[in-house]
């Protein structure tokens, strides 16, 4: 295919050249050029190969519409799958070709073709059904992962986008012609509207062909002017440029991307695209419509391009692809190329309809013989013939007779659609026409009103008349074109899917969809196999499921079937268009929540001491907490927690535990309240001690535990677990709004207001009274599960004495600003006692000694109080609390619940591991009833060996026997099943 | 995304909000007697219909607000929201289309974009 500059382009800056590299090779075009009008230019016809037989194709579109010409782009981290037809070239831009080596003229993959009959309709899900499944993992599975595909995946960029938010009246989709003038209609009218263009200019089939010849008595271009500046000056309409929407979602909801980087190479770092997010009142798609193709035998060879697109290269890039290209038509919409082709003192080498000759527009007819064009009516195309390249053609004329015309170029119209994507994706409906062959808009579900020939209209007579009915609405001022067109108005279409092929072969292809490689074969094949759905069809043939979503060749596919099943389209129905329009990347969606946004981080006042002290950290929901101290880099993380363990045990440790929730509730009601949201009875608690609690959900499961502390029947601090603060809070909420409204009583997050520092261990009270010396820490003043106001150095701070490790122990509560001084301080006063910081894993350790459960670790939402062996926190006095009525359900008092036991390896040497499951068999011998698992285990260095924690079935009454915990080898370890309590069991060292 | 009027700050989009199940589902007095299956219908069992429904919601992001609304399960559209305070309006009061979106059959989930 020779292509040749046309002289003048109001869009092509001609001075400017631009030089690019496609697979190597340096190459120039000019400012505005896309890839594919660059390539054009420089008579590249070859640009990729196919998807599955890598057939060599071509440029088969000018837009978004292109099914073939994708392309990786190397300047830009090797971005995959770009359409060539739509992006822009820019001063060193690198592009190579994509799925073939070693080159795109030499193509090993094409070896494909020559086996094509195997690789027929369903031929994947046919490998899964092989009769040796060596064969998948072999032969198919290799062999398609090599043969398939596009392009390969990009390098690491990180690309930045932003959202913007946009709340208006009135969005139009679509600067084209109707949309110019629905936005003209509303110009300062009391609308805030949006106008929504995907190309870098406004005007669309002004720009793209020559239909119409005059706009009230102008140039169209001089009326496509004076439109713009009038709408740019308007104080209510908005114009994003380069902006595609690509998802139509409920209640108006739009989601477009703008491209910020057009015809430029993007910039690391900096917004290279802004994800729009449109709330409308109304939408107005003028979104046009969409050229298709005709199937016949090698319509995929390079070469061959839509019509209308080949006049948007003539009229838009100031290009013809071709000098003389043939045209192949069964509709009026490609009569404009003739025009524009003979306009542009070309013409074209012939023309072939496929209808009659008295039904072809009189003024094309004119026009073919003044300039003495080739013209066959009533005719047919078997097929195109060439070497990686249209060369010939074979006509079947009317006669039935067969002629061969050699070409370089071919131009297909097969009719247009409108384009219904956004539409159906609005949950619109659609109608077939029988008389434009074509899906229309028909019942908007949402405030949508379609405009021109995303309308269906295809003809511009009621241009006026149905912008000024369908806009009523807003009376907004009417209008009144006057359009001269060049061609014939009424759009004229015969019906023409498929042209068979001559001879009949094996290897005769005729593509449904290009993209895919989908032959008509394929879909007769699938129908013979019984797929006569649509929507079976699709997924089986894969038809129209490549990233073009079968733009130019979907209606194609339903009139084929409908034919095959000699159904009417309506009743074949069509396959749904699925958000997004047209692929966006992830960067876009995700836009500024990633990286260091993707998650917020949450640290403790105390963190940066942490840091500095040698915490390793581990995340708790979105919290970092130290998960144990190094004392040096060779510290094991083992020996750091047997240290710190030791340490706790011997002298004194101290743990940040300001992650904790914290809650605090208020007012009249606050006891009743507290009595139904807790298990536990409140009331005869004495202002100024503390509780142990349970929360439980209302099937009776343990939902969350924490420390209630009592400041007065209308004053309640509740401590929750790190994880589970909100849910906590938000189920509390929810009880007081919903369910006891009456209960005057009100709750407040008051966890990152204060620190919470956890000292425990013998020397505790020692470092106590050296830090806080004007308080009473002896047991009578200060005793276990108490807690006291005081003031420390204008402080006010809190302090419960309480334990989470079974030493004695305090919990210091400080506003958090005053936190780090406090810390600091008590640091270097507990020196000489030999208090060290210790992490979570050794909290874990040295609380799971005595027995003491981590909700969600020891539990998973199917294990009651009772399970856990803790009815005596239950208050079964209280008339009510969550969950009470389910602790007496059937399935909560069955005897076989797992319930939680302790459980030491019978020698002690043996190691035992969280997750392993508790059996009573020696031996593994399947089926193994499964009794249950370990839930917690360490290795502890008071005992001397390991020790876990089980929910297993019937656990306690099982306490005092032997059972075995299988190992991933096959094996089983002996283990007695012993109380849950492994350290200080009367708690002698908590009161003392 | 739906846009859900809080009855406390207006129109806010969906994202702000979280979806707490039926509405008007009354939990049984603790103070009496409760049978099995009338506390088992209270935990588990939840309607489910297609078409009008009462549901909560919360301003989770906002005013943390409970409220309750009268939603087309069918549609998404959200007819009415009022506060727990507020009587429950008649379903009869509302139009329901209990039909998808795209016309599809009543029962079953097929999806058509063309009217059957
Ligand atoms: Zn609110």
């Amino acid at each position: 295919m020779k292509s040749i500059n046309l002289k003048e382009n109001q869009f092509i800056q001609f001075h400017q050249k631009i030089s690019f590299k496609f697979d190597g090779v340096k190459y120039f075009g000019y400012k505005g050029d896309t890839i594919a009008s660059a390539l054009l230019r420089n008579n590249i016809n070859l640009v990729g190969r196919s998807f599955k037989y890598h057939r060599p194709r071509g440029i088969y579109t000018c837009g978004i519409e292109e099914p073939n010409a994708l392309v990786q782009i190397i300047s830009e981290y090797s971005e995959p799958n770009t359409r060539a037809t739509i992006k822009k070239i820019y001063e060193g831009m690198e592009i190579e070709s994509q799925n073939r080596w070693p080159s795109l003229e030499n193509d090993f993959g094409s070896i494909n073709n020559l086996f094509s009959p195997i690789f027929t309709a369903g031929f994947y899900y046919k490998t899964f059904m092989g009769p040796h499944k060596k064969f998948w993992k072999n032969l198919y599975e290799p062999l398609i992962r090599r043969a398939a595909g596009l392009g390969k995946p990009p390098k690491d960029f990180k690309g930045i986008s932003n959202h913007i938010h946009h709340n208006v009246d009135v969005t139009i989709i679509g600067g084209g012609l109707n949309g110019l003038l629905a936005a003209k209609s509303f110009i300062n009218s009391n609308y805030d509207v949006l106008l929504i263009e995907f190309e870098d200019r406004l005007g669309g089939i002004i720009n793209n062909s020559n239909k119409i010849s005059l706009i009230d008595n102008k140039e169209p271009k001089d009326w496509l002017k004076e439109t713009i500046q009038e709408i740019e000056e308007s104080k209510n309409v908005k114009i994003l440029k380069n902006t595609l929407v690509t998802t139509y979602n409920y209640i108006n909801h739009l989601i477009a991307i703008e491209d910020r980087f057009v015809g430029s190479k993007p910039i690391e770092g900096k917004v290279n695209s802004t994800l729009h997010k449109i709330r409308t009142g109304h939408t107005i798609l003028c979104n046009g419509h969409i050229e298709r193709f005709l199937s016949f035998q090698n319509n995929d060879l390079p070469g061959i391009m839509l019509s209308s697109s080949f006049e948007k290269y003539m009229c838009r890039y100031g290009l013809s692809p071709s000098k003389e290209p043939v045209i192949f038509s069964n509709n009026s919409n490609s009569n404009s190329l003739v025009y524009s082709l003979i306009k542009a003192g070309l013409k074209p080498k012939a023309y072939i309809d496929s209808r009659s000759g008295e039904e072809i527009e009189p003024n094309l007819f004119d026009l073919i013989r003044k300039n003495d064009v080739p013209l066959y009516t009533n005719s047919q195309i078997k097929g195109a013939f060439g070497n990686k390249k249209i060369e010939k053609i074979l006509v079947e004329d009317s006669s039935g007779a067969l002629n061969e015309i050699k070409c370089d170029c071919l131009c297909l119209s097969g009719g247009i659609n409108p384009d219904v994507h956004l539409f159906t994706q609005s949950k619109g409906l659609l109608d077939w026409d029988e008389k434009d062959l074509t899906y229309k808009p028909s019942k908007p579900f949402q405030p949508t009103i379609t405009l021109g020939s995303a309308s269906g209209q295809f003809n511009f007579d009621n241009l006026n008349s149905e912008i000024n009915e369908k806009l009523k609405t807003f009376k907004v001022k009417k209008l009144d074109v006057k359009l001269e067109l060049n061609t014939n108005t009424k759009y004229n279409i015969e019906k023409l899917w498929e042209v068979s092929p001559q001879k009949k072969s094996l290897w005769a292809k005729s593509f449904i969809d290009l993209q895919n490689d989908v032959t008509t074969k394929d879909i007769r094949q699938a129908i013979t196999e019984g797929f006569d759905r649509i929507e079976h069809l699709k997924r089986y043939t894969t038809n129209s499921m490549g990233t073009d979503q079968g733009k130019i060749s979907s209606i194609n596919a339903l009139g084929i079937v409908s034919d095959l099943l000699d159904k009417k389209v309506n009743e074949v129905g069509t396959t749904i268009y699925r958000p997004p329009y047209a692929p966006l990347s992830f960067s876009a969606i995700a836009g500024r929540n990633c990286y260091e946004f993707y998650d917020p981080e949450r640290k403790s006042p105390i963190h940066s001491w942490h840091i500095k002290n040698g915490a390793i950290f581990e995340d708790v929901g979105q919290w970092k907490r130290p998960w144990y101290f190094q004392i040096n880099k060779d510290e094991s993380m083992h020996d750091a927690v047997q240290r710190e363990s030791k340490n706790v045990r011997e002298n004194a440790g101290i743990l940040d535990g300001s992650t904790l929730g914290k809650i605090e509730i208020k007012g009249e009601d606050a006891l009743e309240f507290m009595n139904l949201i807790y298990t536990n009875s409140f009331t005869k608690m004495k202002q100024g001690s503390a509780r142990y609690a349970l929360m439980l959900g209302e099937d009776g499961m343990v939902k969350d535990d924490g420390i209630i502390c009592k400041i007065s029947d209308q004053h309640f601090i509740a401590t929750t677990t790190t994880g589970g603060a909100a849910t906590v809070l938000g189920c509390m909420e929810e009880y007081a709004q919903t369910e006891w409204p009456n209960l005057k009583v009100f709750m407040n997050s008051i966890t990152e207001q204060y620190a919470t520092f956890n000292i425990s261990g013998p020397k505790t009270r020692e470092i106590m009274k050296k830090a806080f010396p004007n308080i009473n820490f002896s047991n009578e003043k200060f005793p276990f599960m108490t807690f006291q106001f005081h003031e420390f150095n204008g402080i006010p701070i809190r302090i419960l004495r309480a334990s989470f490790t079974g030493e004695l122990g305090y919990e210091i509560y400080i506003p958090s600003n005053s936190a780090p001084k406090i810390w600091d301080n008590i640091q270097s006063l507990g020196k000489e006692f030999g208090l060290a910081p210790y992490g979570t894993e050794t909290m874990h350790l040295l609380r799971a000694e005595k027995g003491y459960i981590i909700v969600g670790q020891d539990t998973d939402g199917s294990i009651t109080p009772i399970d856990l062996g803790l009815s005596w926190m239950i208050g079964k006095s209280k008339k009510d609390f969550l969950g009470k009525r389910s602790l007496t359900r059937s399935d909560t008092i069955r005897e076989d619940r797992k319930q939680l036991v302790g459980i030491i390896p019978s020698n002690k040497a043996d190691k035992l591991e969280e997750g392993q499951h508790i059996i009573l068999d020696k031996e593994i011998k399947s089926p193994v009833p499964m009794l249950g698992h370990i839930t917690s285990c360490y290795y502890s260095s008071t005992l001397g060996h390991d020790f876990a924690l089980a929910v297993i079935k019937n656990g306690h009454s099982m306490i005092g026997t032997k059972a075995y915990a299988s190992t991933s080898s096959m094996s089983t370890t002996g283990v007695d099943i012993v109380k849950p309590v492994f350290y200080d069991e009367d708690n002698k060292r908590l009161v003392s | 995304m739906l846009i859900i009027n809080c009855p406390y700050c207006g129109p806010r989009d969906q994202s702000e909000f979280s979806n707490g199940g039926e509405a008007h589902v009354k939990r049984p007095d603790g103070s009496k007697e409760i049978g099995d299956r009338e506390w088992g219908e209270y935990v588990f069992i939840r309607a489910n219909p297609k078409g009008l429904f009462y549901e909560r919601w919360v301003h989770t992001h906002g005013c943390r607000k409970w409220f309750n609304c009268v939603r087309d399960t069918s549609t998404d559209e959200i007819l009415v929201t009022y506060r727990l305070d507020e009587k429950k309006p008649n379903l009869n009061n509302f139009k329901s289309v209990v039909k998808t979106p795209s016309g599809e059959p009543e029962v079953g989930s097929g999806n058509f974009t063309v009217e059957k």
